[in-house]
């Protein structure tokens, strides 16, 4: 363990990574901050940069940018109301009540020692449990491989919020784009019109350049105009008071647990395990009448939570070859275009990649500590520029972005088609998380379903009779089961509430 | 409201595009449940989908809802693209920056030619710095023709 730890570091701490991973938790920041884009758009747009790095080197600058991201998006909703990433939207809750009774610099500082405490929390969580975990991985036949991403689809359909049909629409879309190119088992070619561009499979980054950055751009230009800022952040007032640090601290550990321990499972993510901290401490606290007043704890577990869930998402991404989540997958992707394929191996095979990921995570905390800390003046600034001198320099980065990916203007087109889709898929509340999801577990998905069920001869029984594969696979369709019935019982009950005269609806 | 919602809509494209897959994936060799052939996959993926779909248009159709697209940015950011394939193509990539980010600022009315311009020459110097000489891609700056 120590050796690993010491040659992470060896791997972190060279110049050139510690000058990506700041530049990822910098760009992270800094994106989080915008309200509109997210880290996945972040990501995406910075994929192609990463070819013309070293592997280790390109995932510790876009997992910077990943949990970089959970750290910036609360400055938006304290300072705005406006969530920067979805995962700070609890926050808007307490932190821009507090920000209105001139308790602004309080609320960024303890969201920035909250973050820390969270991100620390779940490193130590991926640094424990991971090898651990990659142990048990190794004697996973391809029918737990199948049930198991199968589960992860599931999760992020039923647990994911919204409508399970248009989750499961997007989810089944996703796998069907996963089919286009050609087929590793016959070599016959999938769906691809007869494009030479085609028979590698669409490319991820113009699919999640399309959904995300194109779609979150068009959507996001309608309320550029209304954000004022009129709190003024000095370091002088972000000194909390020894009663509040008090207040937050319960409300830190537990918002570290309930976000280390989603953040691991597939399909929850960050947004669900900031969300129910802050559910957590509403239900635990003594006198519930001070939330969405600018009550500390209302900042510190939420915030605490989604950056502890950003770093054990790393848990099945890496040591299974499974991601939770869109931007899990966009990860893996990212290792895969370098050639190496996460799974149980990875931890023996990379340790440089596996120890010096983890290492840097520690190193990028910290970045993060002094970029919100001291530097917070900065960021209030870049949230006071006009929106409307970004949002240009976005699109022209998401084109040279997809185009220098394969000095092809083809998959610009494909940006086109996505961009389109994705705005109206958004417009009428289909999320584009699962599709990616889909997307980049659809091929393994296949590849090893008609591996086990080779192996079973063709008999669907003996897949399910395996103890293992058999109880995923049940786990799965009893969750499946549970939304759908779910869904009917609020159909129902929105019909009676709503009374609707027959014929009208 | 008498207009289509745009909630069918999206669920009658989503349908489409799932019985188009499927019609396409019956051409492939289907296989069995042991050795599955390279459409196995996509026939049953494209019929979930299309009766998902359909379920979903249903379910539109029944409870139609008013939702709104703002046409002005979603044809601009649109445009910009396709005006940057078309430039880089033939031109290379400084005016496809002018380009883009010229069509870009079209969403918004007033925007104003010169905070344009000005943007289009920081991003291309920038974009020059960054991938030509940082990373040292090889791409075209000016050419004529593609």
């Amino acid at each position: 363990m120590l050796e690993n730890i010491i040659l992470g570091f060896a791997t972190a701490l060279t110049l050139e990574n510690l000058a990506y991973c700041f530049a990822g938790v910098f760009l992270g920041t800094f994106i989080g901050v915008l309200p509109g884009l997210g880290s996945l758009a972040a990501i995406s747009m910075l994929l192609p940069l990463s070819f013309y790095l070293e592997p280790t080197t390109a995932l510790i600058m876009l997992a910077g940018i990943y949990y970089g991201g959970e750290y910036g998006g609360s400055i938006a909703s304290i300072l705005l109301n406006l969530p920067g990433t979805p995962s700070a939207a609890v926050t808007c809750l307490d932190g821009n009540p507090m920000a209105k009774q001139g308790r602004a610099g309080v609320a960024l500082f303890i969201t920035a020692i909250a973050s820390f405490v969270g991100g620390s929390f779940g490193v130590i969580a991926l640094m424990g449990f991971g090898p651990a975990i990659a142990q048990v991985g190794l004697g996973f036949g391809p029918g737990d491989y199948f049930a198991l991403m199968l589960l992860g689809l599931v999760a992020a359909v039923t647990v994911g919020g919204g409508s399970v049909v248009k989750s499961m629409i997007m989810v089944v879309l996703g796998l069907l784009l996963g089919t286009v190119g050609t087929d590793v088992t016959s070599g016959e070619f999938r769906y691809t019109f007869g494009y030479l561009e085609l028979r590698d499979g669409v490319s991820l980054v113009a699919i999640a350049m399309g959904l995300f950055g194109i779609a979150e751009v068009i959507s996001s230009i309608r309320d550029a105009g209304k954000r004022k800022i009129t709190e003024k952040v000095t370091m002088r007032g972000m000194i909390p008071t020894r009663d509040d640090m008090r207040k937050a601290l319960g409300p830190m550990a537990r918002g570290s647990s309930i976000g280390g321990f989603l953040g691991a499972l597939p399909g929850a993510g960050t947004v669900i395990a900031a969300f129910l901290a802050y559910a957590t401490e509403v239900r635990v606290a003594k006198d519930k009448s001070i939330f969405g007043k600018g009550a500390i704890q209302g900042v510190a577990a939420p915030e605490s939570a989604n950056n502890a869930a950003a770093q054990t998402a790393f848990i099945p991404t890496l040591t299974i070859g499974i991601p939770g989540s869109a931007t899990m997958s966009i990860m893996l992707g990212a290792l895969m275009i370098h050639g190496i394929t996460p799974g149980p191996l990875l931890v023996s095979d990379h340790p440089t990649i596996f120890w010096g990921l983890i290492a840097s995570f520690w190193i990028g905390n910290f970045f993060l500590l002094i970029l919100n800390i001291p530097l917070i003046g900065l960021w209030v600034r870049v949230l006071q520029f006009p929106y409307k001198y970004i949002y240009p320099v976005v699109i022209a980065l998401i084109c040279i972005g997809v185009f220098s990916m394969r000095n092809s203007v083809f998959d610009v087109w494909l940006v086109v088609i996505f961009g389109a889709l994705g705005y109206l898929l958004q417009r009428v509340g289909y999320s584009a998380a699962p599709l990616i999801l889909g997307f980049v577990l659809g091929p393994m998905l296949e590849e090893n379903l008609r591996r086990a069920m080779l192996l079973a001869r063709g008999d669907p029984m003996r897949l399910i009779g395996d103890p293992l594969t058999g109880s995923i696979l049940a786990l799965s369709a009893l969750m499946l089961i549970w939304a759908m019935l779910g869904g009917v019982r609020q159909l129902i009950r929105a019909r009676r509430a709503a009374r609707v005269p027959p014929g009208e609806a | 409201m008498n207009i289509v919602s745009l909630r069918l809509v999206v669920a009658a494209i989503l349908a489409v595009i799932g019985a188009g897959a499927f019609a396409i994936a019956l051409g492939y060799e289907f296989g069995s449940a042991r050795r599955m052939g390279p459409g196995y996959f996509p026939v049953v993926l494209s019929a979930i989908l299309t009766l998902l779909a359909i379920s979903e248009m249903v379910s539109a159709a029944m409870k139609p809802e008013a939702m709104s697209i703002d046409w002005r940015p979603f044809f601009a950011i649109l445009a910009a693209v396709v005006g940057f394939a078309v430039t880089m193509h033939l031109f290379g990539m400084i005016p496809a920056f002018f380009v883009v980010i010229g069509v870009a600022t079209l969403s918004e009315r007033r925007f104003g030619l010169l905070p344009a311009v000005i943007l289009a020459i920081v991003t291309s110097a920038g974009a020059y710095l960054l991938f030509s000489r940082f990373l040292g891609m090889t791409m075209p700056l000016f050419q004529f023709g593609p």
